[in-house]
């Protein structure tokens, strides 16, 4: 199935605006950005921190509507859906 | 009641919003947490627009690396305060309203005191524990807060209403890594010119607010987004405010 993938700030300057995945059925986003980190070591080191999990301050979105709580590694994507990946910015 | 000079130094904008909005911003007061990039914008437009009390507060002393951004501050400027600076400039730009500069680190000893009888904060600041400090005592105080942020040629905007909209700590309940961030002055320009434009709607009840949304702005592409954002129901900082005490004021 393909996903898009839609970077934002950082996350755009390491893997472009936009891309698509092609990923096997019942892939979660864990998955998604997993297979983006194997692309890209930028990519592993400002999306995981250092155990694995997805850094905590990175935004996800899924067709536009945010996923948080615990279980957004673990929700499963789509063929068609566009997952968002936003990091904050924190200058002024 | 405006003065001469203020009827005829807002007439053009007065076409849009007439005395009584004039009048609406003549009597706010606004604090702006910080005189760096994105609050030296957001202070000049709020000065220019007249609102009526501008509390301008940061620590900072100009260095020459400020001035790629901070537009109040000038090459003469170097080794001033920001404080100082600012003041001087938006007393010039507008002598019709009253300019409050207070040089002071923010932190939860100083900030209270500074932020309980404002109106309107403007969230300028350049890192995460100050801006957590701001949202924590604009939910306390019921003030709303202008939040903007910048990193190179990419900035966010949104709009917290304390108890009507998602808070800062609903949206980001983690902040960033501390970085040194790369930074280009048409970035902190416009995200500080949409608070700015948050400010004054605000205080003159028109338009939409930016509440419960978050606009990115990538300036590489020239794009502005949205993401649709809600309150948490278990945020530490504003699940228990049900109402907004400045509804009144609108």
């Amino acid at each position: 199935m393909n996903v898009r993938i839609k970077a934002f700030a950082r996350f755009r300057e390491i893997i472009g605006a936009e891309n698509t995945l092609d990923l096997e059925e019942g892939s979660s986003v864990l998955g998604a950005l997993k297979s983006l980190s194997e692309r890209s070591k930028d990519f592993r080191d400002a999306c995981f921190d250092i155990d694995g999990t997805i850094a905590s301050h990175v935004v996800l979105m899924i067709n536009g509507k945010r996923i948080s709580g615990s279980d957004r590694e673990t929700v499963v994507l789509h063929d068609g859906d566009e997952l968002a990946i936003f990091p904050p910015v924190a200058g002024g | 009641m405006l003065s001469q000079n203020e009827l005829e130094r807002y007439g053009r904008q007065m076409m849009l919003f007439g005395e009584n909005g004039q009048e609406k911003l003549k009597s706010a007061r606004v604090v702006i947490a910080g005189a760096g990039g994105l609050g030296c914008p957001a202070a000049t437009y709020l000065a220019v627009a007249g609102i009526g009390h501008l509390r301008i507060i940061d620590h900072d002393t100009v260095e020459r690396s400020n001035l790629n951004r901070q537009i109040l501050h000038w090459d003469k400027d170097i080794g001033v305060s920001k404080t100082s600076s600012a003041g001087e400039k938006l007393m010039a730009i507008n002598p019709d309203i009253e300019i409050e500069v207070v040089r002071v680190t923010l932190d939860e000893e100083t900030a209270p005191d500074l932020v309980s009888d404002a109106d309107a904060i403007v969230d300028a600041m350049d890192n995460y524990p100050t801006r957590y400090l701001l949202n924590h005592l604009a939910c306390k105080f019921g003030i709303p807060l202008f939040h903007g942020a910048i990193r190179g040629f990419d900035g966010q905007a949104t709009t917290i209403i304390p108890g009507k909209t998602a808070c800062l700590s609903c949206i980001f309940p983690k902040a960033p890594p501390k970085e040194i961030f790369p930074v280009i002055g048409v970035t902190p320009g416009i995200i500080g010119m949409i608070q700015a434009n948050e400010v004054l709607k605000y205080f003159l009840g028109i338009g939409d607010q930016l509440g419960n949304r978050l606009i990115i702005w990538d300036g590489l592409r020239s794009v502005l987004e949205t993401i649709q954002v809600e309150r948490d129901p278990s945020c530490t900082e504003c699940s228990h405010i049900t109402s907004n005490p400045l509804e009144k004021v609108k």
